[in-house]
């Protein structure tokens, strides 16, 4: 369970999180997305107390993570960034992680094999590939059998095999109770990983709420029709209660109606269709459709009497 | 496939791990893993004990050839208290590396994150770096030692019974206790590896020599010369000097040199301590 109340990161006139409130609840996976530089690090690292908050706060399993006696049981990090000595092997760097909470070496062995690092574990970590690093992250997390694991762009990097992995290992850790929180700026890697979302954009939360909900509130649906006669077309589905707009190659982009309404008015009239395309809306819609409120909100230019 | 398969199954079985509270003794079991895992130590070790021991020789050689010439000639005591000046460098390095390495791999934010009250990260590195100093210290007088003996044969080398030559086993040690616990401090501070070691060596081998040619210009300076961090360090490994060496000023005596170096030291660490709580990792 993470607990943010107005929680604030200022970095001298640039504020990168701005007064964000949210619940991450356990036995979920909750999607923290958002463009790059939108705040997502910030705030994770904020949870863990790497970075201070200008104001607000958040707490992690009821308190703020510094107060934790075991805080690499409360709370398994990865971060965005590497975050491992390059100069060590990334047993030395799980054995040293492990010595501060007296996590046993059997301990160590075992993460090692849950991310497949078997064979490279005695390399030192300056010589790996991205998807290694991820997965050196993924088990630096797991070494305390956390109750609360802070992904931060956990599927960066790694291969079609690594992203099925990670997906699988984050629905897993979540039906064992786990709070999962997991951020990343790919809408599609969320659609299939996350229940709930946190869409942040700029600094603040703009959305919170399951997938399909977010994707149902911010998003029409739309039918891409293209008929010979498209006029015609338009002027009958206006009257049956549709919006019909003009879009590229003489299509129209029909909000309101459904294929089928539409399909069935064409041929009740006898306007013949080349085209019947209902546009499902993705989250990745939902999410630009979200983001670009966010950025004209910000940009608009201010009202008359400004302008020379 | 497969491996992803296995991996599902073997977290099934997770469920007793035993996690301790964190501790000052296991941060510092931490950080002697993560010292004892790095190359650059080994290489910082063999580096100290071999510059002490190759200035010794020199030393020892020199004096044995000015010996038959001049009376006053540099005898065992400076042969083996002279080992400090390159030994510091690199003991002052590896303290400062001890952070600024973490730092420039981003490992702080993994570390602060394992032990999120973070004073005792800096705590254990400052023990540790104070004690592979010491150690180094003492091991590369003895070595240097050993290694005189035949050069300068018994009349001329360092007397063990003499307690200034015990002070100059012992104030090598502690002197890099200091120097690495110096290096640390400004790693701290500084964060970045290149300006800590600037930092540092600039504070041990250049303040000196620049005061000193502004003692040309002002009194002022003389009188500054014996309480900068360097002159007043390195009284505690090196022979005892009690007037002014020609019409220099006079250094400090071994004892009070060192109290005041090491007043330096910790005002360095105290304001690490600080910056490091205060400021984001």
């Amino acid at each position: 369970m993470i607990e943010a109340h107005e929680l604030t990161k200022r970095y001298g006139h640039t504020t990168a999180v701005d007064a964000a409130s949210f619940t991450v609840r356990p036995g979920t996976v909750t999607g923290f997305l958002g463009p790059n530089g939108a705040g997502k690090s910030t705030t994770m690292r904020m949870i863990v107390g790497l970075d201070r908050p200008s104001s607000g706060e958040v707490t992690v399993n009821g308190r703020p993570y510094a107060e934790h006696r075991r805080p690499l049981a409360e709370v398994g990090i990865l971060l965005d960034a590497r975050a491992v000595h390059t100069g060590r092997s990334a047993r030395q760097h799980l054995r040293a992680m492990a010595a501060t909470h007296g996590i046993s070496a059997r301990r160590v062995t075992e993460v090692v094999e849950m991310t497949g690092l078997q064979s490279v574990a005695g390399r030192r970590v300056g010589g790996y590939s991205l998807g290694m690093g991820q997965r050196l992250g993924m088990a630096a997390a797991l070494l305390g059998d956390p109750r609360t694991l802070i992904l931060d762009e956990p599927v960066n990097g790694l291969d079609p095999e690594g992203v099925k992995w990670v997906r699988t290992m984050v629905r897993r850790l979540a039906a064992e109770g786990r709070t999962v929180f997991i951020s990343s700026h790919l809408m599609s890697e969320m659609a299939q990983t996350a229940d709930h979302l946190l869409v942040i954009g700029r600094g603040r939360i703009i959305a919170a709420g399951a997938v399909q909900e977010i994707i149902d509130a911010t998003t029409t649906a739309t039918v891409l029709v293209r008929s010979p006669r498209a006029g015609e077309l338009a002027e009958l589905l206006t009257a049956s209660g549709g919006t019909a707009t003009p879009a590229a190659d003489g299509r129209l982009e029909v909000r309101g109606l459904g294929s089928e309404q539409i399909g069935d008015a064409a041929a009740r009239s006898g306007i013949p269709l080349h085209e019947l395309t209902p546009v499902r809306a993705s989250l990745e819609d939902a999410f630009l459709s979200l983001t670009h409120d966010e950025v004209v909100y910000r940009s608009e230019p201010a009202p008359e009497g400004a302008s020379r | 496939m497969s491996t992803a398969v296995t991996a599902a199954t073997a977290t099934a079985t997770e469920q007793q791990v035993a996690v301790s509270p964190v501790t000052f003794p296991r941060v510092l079991h931490s950080e002697w893993i993560k010292l004892w895992s790095l190359r650059s130590t080994y290489w910082s070790v063999v580096a100290t004990v071999l510059a002490m021991v190759l200035i010794a020789t020199v030393m020892a050689l020199a004096a044995a050839v000015g010996a038959a010439g001049a009376d006053d000639a540099p005898g065992g005591e400076a042969a083996i208290g002279l080992g400090y000046t390159f030994a510091q460098v690199v003991v002052a390095v590896l303290g400062a590396l001890m952070i600024t390495g973490e730092y420039s791999t981003g490992m702080i934010r993994s570390s602060l994150a394992a032990a999120p009250r973070r004073t005792p990260v800096l705590a254990a590195k400052a023990v540790l770096i104070a004690a592979v100093g010491f150690l180094l210290g003492v091991l590369g007088v003895a070595l240097a030692y050993l290694v005189t003996l035949p050069v300068l044969g018994g009349q001329d080398a360092a007397d063990l019974a003499d307690p200034e030559v015990q002070r100059i086993f012992w104030g090598t040690g502690l002197y890099l206790a200091g120097v690495g616990l110096l290096g640390l401090g400004l790693g701290a501070l500084i964060r970045h590896t290149a300006g800590a070691i600037t930092a540092a060596l600039g504070v041990l081998l250049l303040l000196s020599t620049v005061v000193q040619l502004l003692m040309l210009t002002s009194d002022w300076f003389t009188g500054v010369y014996p309480y900068l961090p360097s002159t007043a360090g390195e009284r505690i490994a090196s022979p005892e000097v009690t007037a002014a060496v020609d019409g220099g000023p006079v250094v400090l005596a071994p004892w009070t040199g060192f109290a005041v170096f090491m007043a330096y030291v910790a005002v360095t660490l105290i304001g690490a301590a600080v910056s490091l709580r205060r400021r984001d990792a």
